[in-house]
């Protein structure tokens, strides 16, 4: 099951599958370690706020618009 | 011609640290040639010789996206570099090492990796095999600890060895899958051959076009022409068909995968994610009440460390200033010359040269704040909530900067990695109300308002913060264009700033304001005494400055003002106190009698209006003046022409208002 990152609670992790959305935030998201294969965490999720998630051993705050435009899956 | 080394690397790797660590203070900064993102090169002196330093910005990618990355790009590119240092963070490597791999995509072969935060790694325990990954990357690696100095002894010998050539490197080259391999091998060949093949490595021009990078796109159309270029895309695109999926996004996975395994061969117990105390830290400083509460007790602090340690030092140098126009005044007889040196250039120079002990603190506070790794948990928290505003989060940082002086912030607007976020935050800044006009608020509120003055002087300020964000929201809707960035941001981990790097920072940054004073401003002051002089000096009512405020008397009534108040706002741009000041040369009495005679001369109404006015026209000519030199004449002139019409408007509307109520 594919679903945005957002939908992920705090604490949960998923493999990235895509990244919908323009190519400018796509190259940013893919440089700064977001590609799919890559396994990514969620620190801080629902609720207001960034998101923030690990990727590795980097934190990184994420807009909401962004975050739902990931696909993941849940592992 | 000096042998020149290139800095590159991620954001807060510790390239400046390694930067002032090669350069000392021997360094300076400018602006890449045609934009506004920091140039800084230094000079690195090695055993006697000497080599050009250069900081290229810090990029996560070399996709140019970003004109920080196009610059960086380009630099590599042209084969500018005699030597390439690559800053690599040892606690993020697959991160770090993908900006490596698209620096050997792009042919640099003249590559140095420092491992930089070498002892952090320790700490995490993972072990890194220095000479397996100097194997697996066909590059030296050095590994450094650039806050202690660890490493950059043999860091600096690899250098001056490697641009001497006493080092062949053989960096490894990632591989696709076959499909794409075999795209990459046919895009070369066709452009084999062009002249283009001289001057950029094939492979890399055409894992960029499958990539459809639009800048490569743009230089390959030159050369090949329309119909070979649509050929290409068409193949990019049953390609990405087959894939389902655009190429960028599926060699993206496939480079990381390569290098996943990469990694294997040099890197034991990969760092795994798990939750940090700094994790539980940003969960509360990013928390919209919690951080925001956090956030104040920190600007608080931020500026009573300011203002409690710069501000003595701001009247000493005042007085110093005018004790220095005493002391001079008598050894000239010349009395034009006189006026001239002692009110023209001490007087005005010496009103906004008291200020640097400010701006200097404030940049070191600033620099604190960066380097503890915790404006980026500002940035994160503000986004959503500026966002409404048109404004990204990290524009909050020279907008608190701002109540402070705008000099500094403007120049804290190069944070902002867009060019329209740039501009917009740098033309609403000004609005919000500096310490100068402060002294105007507070002095106009306490004489007409006595029992009511507080309240009085945070309405001005409501109004002016609120202004701020509704110009911004207009103009950044309307006018002032741009492709608006999603917001992701790296938050470093928190760490304790390196005191060399604060200063040096600190010093570089305000050493432009000091510039600005010798130049820029030091011609306005001597326009302003001129016209204040001449023909008959100010108080006589022939002064131009009188003459001019006369001129200036029909708009000034529509706010109910006169013309007394438009020659004080015209001496208010030199600096915003002169506004007062001016009232007290006008009516002939000192600053401490000046409240009585006001008061009989104006109602509280029109004083209210003056304050408002004073807060919102044109901003003094220091701040002007860093407007400029941040985003040139036009920006400046829009600035000017804006605050200027929303002051009138705003005042005519307060006065209209006003006289109803």
């Amino acid at each position: 099951m594919y679903v945005p990152l957002t939908a992920l609670n705090e604490g949960e992790a998923g493999v990235v599958i895509d990244i919908r959305g323009g190519p400018n935030a796509r190259a940013k998201l893919i440089a700064m370690g977001i590609a799919p294969g890559v396994t990514i965490r969620v620190i801080k999720g629902r609720g207001p706020g960034p998101m923030i998630v690990a990727v590795g051993s980097s934190r990184i705050a994420l807009g909401w618009g962004i975050a739902n435009k990931i696909l993941v899956r849940r592992v | 011609m000096l042998k020149t080394i290139a800095l590159v690397g991620n954001p807060n790797v510790g390239k400046t640290t390694i930067f002032n660590a090669l350069t000392g203070l021997r360094q300076h900064v400018g602006n890449w040639p045609g934009v506004t993102v920091e140039k800084k090169e230094g000079i690195f002196e090695y055993k006697g010789r000497e080599f050009l330093v250069v900081d290229l910005p810090g990029i996560y990618s070399m996709t140019a996206h970003s004109v920080d990355e196009l610059i960086a790009r380009n630099f590599i590119l042209e084969g500018n570099a005699d030597v390439i240092v690559d800053i690599v963070d040892s606690t993020c490597l697959m991160r770090n090492l993908f900006l490596t791999l698209e620096l050997f995509e792009m042919g640099a072969k003249n590559v140095v990796i420092a491992l930089n935060k070498f002892d952090l790694i320790k700490k995490k325990g993972v072990e890194i095999d220095i000479k397996a990954m100097e194997k697996a990357l066909g590059v030296p690696v050095v590994p450094t600890n650039a806050k202690s100095g660890e490493g950059l002894e043999e860091l600096k010998r690899t250098i001056v060895m490697m641009a001497d050539g006493k080092i062949t490197t053989n960096p490894i080259v990632v591989k696709y899958d076959d499909d794409i391999e075999r795209e990459i091998q046919h895009v070369s060949e066709v452009l084999e051959g062009t002249p283009l093949a001289e001057k950029y490595p094939v492979r890399w021009l055409a894992i960029k076009l499958l990539q459809r990078d639009e800048e490569v796109i743009k230089l390959v159309l030159k050369y090949l022409g329309q119909s070979k270029m649509d050929e290409i895309l068409k193949h990019i695109g049953e390609l990405e068909e087959k894939y389902k999926r655009s190429l960028d996004i599926v060699m993206a996975s496939q480079k990381y995968e390569f290098l996943e395994q990469l990694l294997r061969k040099f890197v034991r117990h990969p760092a795994e994610i798990r939750e940090t105390l700094s994790d539980q830290l940003d969960k509360l400083l990013t928390h919209p009440v919690y951080g925001i509460i956090s956030m104040l007790i920190v600007f608080y602090l931020l500026f009573q460390f300011v203002f409690t340690l710069g501000g003595p030092l701001q009247e000493w140098l005042d007085s110093a200033f005018s004790w220095l126009g005493e002391a001079i005044a008598p050894h000239i007889t010349n009395e034009t010359l006189r006026g001239l040196i002692v009110d023209g250039v001490i007087g005005g120079v010496g009103a906004v040269l008291s200020f640097f002990p400010l701006v200097f603190l404030l940049f070191v506070g600033m620099s604190i704040l960066e380097d503890t790794g915790y404006m980026a948990r500002i940035a994160a928290m503000m986004e959503r909530f500026l966002r409404i505003f048109n404004l990204p989060g990290k524009a909050i940082i020279p907008m608190v900067l701002a109540f402070g002086c705008n000099v500094p912030a403007i120049m804290a607007t190069r944070t902002l990695e867009n060019e329209r976020d740039r501009i917009l935050t740098m033309l609403v800044n000004p609005l919000v109300p500096c310490v100068a006009r402060m002294v105007v608020i507070t002095f106009l509120a306490d004489t007409f308002f006595p029992d009511k003055a507080a309240l009085v002087a945070i309405s001005i300020y409501a109004i002016a913060i609120a202004l701020a964000l509704i110009s911004a929201l207009i103009l950044g809707k309307f006018f002032i264009k741009g492709e608006e960035s999603p917001f992701i941001i790296e938050l470093p981990d928190y760490s304790i700033p390196s005191w060399k790097t604060v200063i040096i920072h600190s010093w570089e940054r305000s050493k432009e304001f000091l510039r600005k004073a010798a130049t820029v401003i030091l011609l306005g002051s001597i326009a302003i005494w001129y016209l204040s002089s001449y023909p008959q000096p100010v108080g006589t009512g022939l002064s131009y400055a009188e003459r001019l405020g006369k001129a200036l008397e029909p708009i000034a009534k529509l706010m109910g003002l006169d013309w007394k108040a438009a020659v004080s706002l015209i001496f208010g741009i030199i600096a915003k106190e002169n506004v007062i000041a001016t009232y007290s040369v006008i009516y002939g009495v000192g600053e401490e009698s000046l409240a009585g005679a006001m008061v009989h001369a104006m109602t509280p109404l029109q004083a209210y209006v003056l304050a408002l006015v004073t807060t919102l026209y044109l901003p003094c000519i220091a701040t002007l003046a860093a407007i400029r030199a941040e985003g040139g004449t036009k920006w400046m002139s829009v600035a000017a022409l804006y605050n200027l019409t929303l002051a009138t408007i705003v005042g005519i509307i307060a006065y209209a208002i006003g006289s109803v109520i």
